[in-house]
């Protein structure tokens, strides 16, 4: 039983980072129906523009409180400025397009962006990250399972992003604004609202989740690398539409749901489909039922298609 | 209108007739101050996430190639470096190994870096007679080692294939007697990466840990690239093993110990070569400690040449660091300048140079960085020496060496 | 003629002329660099494709074309930039810019007269486009084909020559690396290759400005037959002008069968608007099979099936994939598609990769793949791994699979062409349009995507059988996501719905890496780049249909302005 508890909580974790890097994949989707394949690049930007302003701006012998909150403006920063820069010149220009352009831009954009961190910041291995918050601390859950302290910030930062998003977009102008915006842009600049700057704003706030999510996850395994997103990203795209693309706690809950399915087949998965060589392959298998069953995912609603 | 259609047919017919007069432009086999110019070519991934190892392959090679051409090693000779990148990828390795083939001047290739590379690129050397050291490949087949396990005689599948570096039918048991004989262990878990070399290090080591009496655990596989292993160890934790095998290389491996010391599985980590790299204690910080890696070779701070290959290197000014390969390519591409030498004082040249070359490669028996370089029947290093390192204090200090029987 | 003899035009012709002079003179004062610099006399390297631009500045210039000044600054800009990069890189290799030759910065001084003289012209005084015809004479129809054939022999010239530009490093003297990443010492050991692609690229413009591309396209649409037959002809006679080298003809085997299978990848993708991300996967079904039952010892199984069994099975076994890809994904939009599609992908890869009798059956050895696969055999001995000769013509034994590889492409694009022009393809464009209209004029939806992912599976698993025997070899490595990338990005760029279109990109995906090795590193970040720049620039790709034209630019200012709608009236004042 504490087995299963255990690969639980490893599940829940696995699952907080990509809940909070689908938020991002979730929000701009519902405004704009792109699917962001640069979203995990944004998320490599965030981790990379902590370690930035830890090693390079921060003096040495700073505070660790003081130290961490930089280090998350840092992070933001960067990636909100990556996300507002692909926005306005690859995205914005294409937005009547058929669909394909978009889409093949952002292809494009994460591949220039993964290959610009690998060949300019890094020396070609990943980047050992400063692990401020002690990994080997472990908080007792209770029946001999273990988590640890930089995993547990992971999940509550999850936990609180998703609120503070979701009340954001339902009781904000703001969020009312870009709730508009998805069901009708045409209407709602009848009514005035700048969507413009409303579609900024989702790209804004998926890019800060997804900045909080890179330094939680440097922080937790102590190095930053410019792959970490692409892998990330594919999987934390694939949470978003397992819990219906354009829903907020679908997306975590696709998150959470994909985290634990991953760490349950490498467990429990009849040998020789168990293992981590199989792992990823189970979790689009999920997917793939999922959709079969549910075309809209978990959450989803069905929206009218666009002319 | 007249214009336009005398300006349609007159531009067109102007530049034809300039372009079919670049027809026949060939790039000529250039000499330069009255030498001849021969090329080492070197098949590696330059670029990627091999890009720093594939690098330092390059790298060793070209200092080989400076020094010769310094020392005027060969009268009348210019060496120059041909590297391609094979992206690590099959395909590709084929078709840069057709490139250096065609090309004429070229005399022996140093590479590949990956054995899954190797067996596009073995059958093409072999077929032009070409000669491919390499510096990396620890693949059984390559060499048809692979009969051996299976109790039948070795055949060569490819003449003109030789490494410099120990296989993992060598590797793999070494370490796993170490672990079992000398360290006592008795339950041991496999864990690979699920990629060529790593899995067959590992099948390797847990055959002989079976062997040599020790339980080994159901092997474990992970995917590369991934950084999250907090499934793998809690389900190793619940069987408690006493020593873990890693096959693979360094990134994830030490991923694998700082989580697994976290975690409360206070065990070593140990590895093939793939491990013994300085990046892995960077990374691992103190969780490495205790660990262990083998490679090939006796440590280089007791051979002369060892530290003056590094020394060198190091003063050549390279961008990408020279471990874990750039020694063995130094090695490799020497073996070939050497087999030149000889070869090409008997006034041959094309074909029957390479011929030739391939023939004193095979014969080659000299002092290298890495050790004595020479070469059996089937194309594998006689150098069998190979030693397990320790981390200690934040660093790899030898604790073993010995020669693989 | 010239009517134009304003002290601005001609500073703008005598700068051409002297840049064309120029490429005559010696470029360097050294030996060594690409393209025998220190020689003067025949315009080796670079110097060639200045001369090109140079004088195709000089011949707008003079002969008055529509669109002259806008030309000339073409022609004006592109020169420039290669002269200067030339310049300065025989700069740099040289150790200092004492030791590049007086014609180099004479070709340079040429262009900045040519550039300033040309934009300084006003474009107001230009004639509008306009596509030329023949007039309606009894030659006309000869003189077309003819020209048609034309194209196909400068097609097959142009590939001919980019492949023969040599891109070695050089390794001699210390390298520069600026930035971490930009070798100076590839860049001028690849600096001829680059010039020529500036070149060529600069020529096109030029050439489309004066609208001789408009025209030419316009015939070639007209002379469908000859275009064929020269398409035909030129692709047999490649192998016989690699003068027995197989290193041109293995990267012409290796873009034949990429170049069937974005054929393939056209028909899901371009015809019926599935977006499909894990499309490699076919392909390496195809592959796989035809590695398993090669016969090989390396493969888990040993069967063995001739080979015209062999690319018939491993289609159909791809085809069976196809509609298992296809089934559960018949309800879904087309972004999930996407993510479905690439789920399979993922599949598939680590699927070939486990399936080594550990971690899956034992069907597929694993990571290491199936290797050693031998060369194909036709009964009564034939074998296609040796050398053979033709016409007296020595030809090495890719060649072999190059001719094979034109028959599967023949194929392929014969299966394309039928079926986009049947009902079959109507109904996919109306299903790419408005599936819901398409369902609402009774078109079964269901029936047809199966059938496009059944078909476009197909194409890309007989590619893939032949695949494995030119490559030897089926690995897991080869068959990852960004492989689907890089044929969707073929697709695109080369002009989705059209099949010269798929074919052209298909040699540019396969060929720019091969050739700007001097990237290195970059290589892939280029890639990128250039797929954003694309998708801004023109993403109907290079060689579009109409219909995507119009798709892509419906209220597009550019669309217009290549009508010359907005050109002001002739006579009218700026």
């Amino acid at each position: 039983m504490q087995l299963f508890l255990q690969q639980l909580v490893n599940g829940i974790v696995l699952g907080a980072t990509y809940g909070l890097v689908a938020l991002g994949y979730t929000m701009v989707y519902g405004i704009v129906q792109l699917i962001n394949f640069a979203h995990g690049e944004i998320y490599m930007l965030g981790g990379f523009g902590a370690l930035f302003t830890y090693t390079v701006l921060l003096p040495a012998g700073t505070p660790t409180g003081v130290a961490l909150v930089l280090m998350l403006l840092g992070g933001m920063v960067v990636s909100i400025t990556a996300a507002v820069v692909m926005e306005r010149f690859a995205y914005r220009p294409l937005r009547g397009a058929p669909r394909l352009a978009p889409l093949i831009t952002a292809l494009g954009v994460s591949i220039f962006l993964q290959e610009l961190v690998r060949n300019f910041y890094t020396a070609k291995s990943p980047r050992p990250f400063p692990q401020l918050i002690d990994p080997t601390y472990q908080v007792q859950l209770g029946g001999g399972v273990t988590i640890s302290l930089p995993k547990l910030v992971t999940v509550t930062a999850a936990v609180l992003g998703m609120v503070a998003l979701s009340s954001f977009v339902r009781k904000s102008r703001t969020g009312r604004a870009m709730q508009a915006t998805a069901q009708d842009p045409d209407t709602a600049r009848l009514m005035g609202i700048d969507t413009d700057r409303i579609i900024v704003t989702a790209f804004v706030l998926g890019a800060a989740l997804a900045a909080i999510s890179g330094l939680s996850n440097g922080l937790q395994f102590g190095q930053v690398d410019p792959r970490m997103g692409a892998l990330t990203g594919v999987k934390a795209f694939t949470a978003a539409v397992l819990g219906g693309i354009g829903n907020i706690s679908g997306a975590v809950l696709g998150g959470f749901i994909l985290g634990i399915v991953e760490v349950m087949a490498t467990q429990y998965a009849p040998s020789p489909l168990s293992g981590g060589a199989w792992a990823q392959a189970w979790g689009f298998v999920v997917l793939i039922l999922v959709l079969v069953f549910r075309p809209y995912g978990l959450l989803g609603e069905r929206v009218a298609a666009r002319a | 209108m007249h214009t336009p259609r005398i300006a349609r047919v007159a531009v067109p017919i102007i530049i034809g007739a300039l372009a079919l007069s670049a027809c026949g432009n060939k790039k000529e086999n250039g000499s330069s101050g009255g030498n001849k110019t021969l090329t080492i070519g070197v098949v590696a991934p330059l670029s990627g996430d091999l890009s720093a190892v594939g690098n330092g392959i390059k790298n060793g090679v070209d200092l080989a190639i400076k020094q010769a051409n310094a020392a005027k090693t060969i009268k009348g000779v210019t060496l120059v470096m041909d590297a391609q990148d094979d992206t690590a990828k099959a395909d590709v390795g084929a078709q840069v190994a057709a490139k250096l083939v065609a090309e004429s001047s070229v005399v022996g290739v140093v590479g590949p870096l990956n054995s899954s590379v190797a067996k596009s690129v073995a059958p093409v050397m072999a077929q032009a007679d070409l000669a491919l050291i390499s510096p990396s490949n620890s693949g059984v087949d390559l060499t048809g080692r692979d009969a051996l396990a299976a109790g039948k005689t070795q055949v060569r599948p490819y003449k003109s294939y030789f490494r410099v570096c120990a296989t993992d039918d060598i590797q793999g048991p070494f370490g796993a007697d170490y672990a079992v004989k000398d360290l006592g262990k008795k339950k041991i878990a496999i864990v690979h990466d699920k990629k060529a070399y790593g899995q067959g290090l590992a099948t390797a080591f847990a055959a002989q840990a079976k062997k040599d009496g020790a339980t080994v655990l159901p092997t474990e596989t992970i995917n590369p690239g991934d950084k999250d292993f907090s499934a793998l160890i809690t389900k190793l934790k619940s069987e408690s093993p006493d020593y873990l095998f890693y096959g693979g290389e360094y990134p994830e491996a030490s991923l694998i110990t700082k989580q697994m010391k976290a975690a409360g599985l206070n065990i070593p980590l140990a590895g093939g070569d793939g491990v013994d790299a300085a990046d892995y204690i960077k990374i691992a910080g103190s969780a490495a400690n205790g660990d262990y890696a083998t490679a090939l070779g006796a440590p280089t701070d007791k051979l002369d040449s060892a530290k003056q290959f590094l020394a060198d290197y190091k003063a050549a000014g390279y961008s990408d660091p020279a471990d874990p390969y750039g020694a063995a390519a130094f090695d490799a591409a020497n073996a070939i300048i050497k087999a030149l030498a000889k070869s090409y004082g008997e006034g041959k040249s094309g074909q029957a140079l390479r011929d030739e070359i391939v023939k004193e490669v095979q014969d080659s028996d000299f002092a290298g960085v890495t050790g004595q370089i020479s070469f059996d029947q089937f194309g594998d290093t006689n150098n069998k020496v190979l030693t397990v390192y320790k981390v200690e204090n934040g660093a790899f200090v030898p604790a073993k060496t010995d020669s693989f029987k | 003629m010239m009517r134009d003899r304003s002290p601005v035009s001609l500073l703008a012709i005598a700068g051409a002329a002297v840049q064309a002079v120029a490429c005559f003179l010696p470029w360097s004062q050294f030996a060594g660099f690409p393209g025998e610099m220190l020689n003067s006399g025949y315009p080796g390297g670079a110097r060639m494709y200045v001369l090109f631009l140079a004088v195709a500045g000089l011949a707008v210039l003079v002969l008055d074309p529509p669109r002259r000044a806008a030309a000339a600054r073409a022609a004006g800009a592109w020169s420039l930039a290669v002269s200067l990069l030339t310049a300065l890189l025989i700069g740099y290799a040289g150790g200092g810019l004492v030791n590049v030759g007086t014609g180099a910065w004479v070709a340079v001084g040429g262009a900045v007269a040519l550039t300033v003289g040309a934009y300084l012209l006003d474009l107001g005084q230009d004639r509008p486009l306009t596509v030329w015809h023949l007039p309606d004479v009894p030659w006309r129809q000869p003189a077309e084909i003819v020209l048609t054939l034309g194209v196909a022999g400068l097609a097959l010239w142009g590939f001919v020559v980019g492949l023969g530009i040599p891109d070695s490093t050089i390794a001699n003297g210390d390298d520069h690396v600026i930035l971490r990443a930009f070798s100076l010492n590839a860049i001028t050991a690849g600096s001829e290759f680059l010039s020529f692609l500036l070149g060529i690229i600069g020529l096109f413009v030029i050439a489309s400005r004066v609208g001789i591309v408009a025209s030419v396209s316009a015939v070639t649409q007209r002379q469908r037959a000859a275009l064929v037959v020269g398409a035909s002809v030129v692709a047999i006679a490649f192998p016989f002008t690699q003068g027995g080298s197989p290193y041109g003809l293995r990267i012409a085997a290796s873009i034949g069968v990429f170049a069937a299978a974005a054929v393939g990848l056209n028909i899901v993708v371009g015809l019926a608007g599935l977006l499909d991300l894990g499309y490699i996967a076919f392909f390496g079904v195809g592959a796989y099979f035809a590695a398993i039952y090669s016969g090989t010892s390396t493969s888990p199984i040993h069967t063995t099936l001739p080979f015209f069994l062999v690319i018939v099975l491993g289609a159909l076994v791809a085809a069976v994939f196809g509609v298992v890809l296809g089934a559960p994904t018949l309800r879904l939009r087309g972004d999930y598609l996407a993510i479905v599609t690439l789920g399979f992908g993922e599949i598939f890869r680590i699927s070939v990769n486990n399936f080594d009798g550990s971690s899956g059956p034992s069907l597929t050895n694993g990571p290491n793949g199936v290797s050693n696969i031998p060369d194909l055999k036709l009964p009564g001995g034939f074998s296609f791994g040796d050398n053979h000769s033709l016409f007296g013509v020595e030809l090495p034994f890719q060649a072999n699979y190059f001719f094979l590889e034109i028959l599967l492409v023949a194929f392929v694009m014969f299966a394309f062409l039928r079926l986009a022009e049947s009902r079959i393809g109507r109904a996919w464009v109306a299903i790419r349009e408005d599936e819901l209209a398409a369902a609402a004029t009774g078109i079964n939806t269901t029936r047809l995507k199966l059938l496009a992912f059944a078909l476009g599976a197909t194409l890309a698993g007989m590619a893939g059988t032949v695949d494995a025997h030119v490559v030897k070899v089926a690995a897991p490595d080869s068959f990852t996501f960004i492989e689907s990338t890089l044929l969707l990005a073929a697709v695109i760029l080369g002009g989705m719905g059209t099949v010269p279109g798929a074919l052209l990109g298909a040699s540019l995906v396969y060929l720019l890496p091969e050739k700007l090795r001097f990237l290195q590193d970059l290589r892939l970040m280029f890639f990128g780049l250039t797929l954003i720049l694309i998708m801004r620039l023109r993403p109907e790709g290079i060689i579009a249909s109409k219909r995507r034209q119009r798709e892509f630019h419906e209220t597009d200012a550019t669309a217009l302005d290549r009508a010359g709608a907005l050109d002001p009236p002739p006579g009218a004042h700026a």
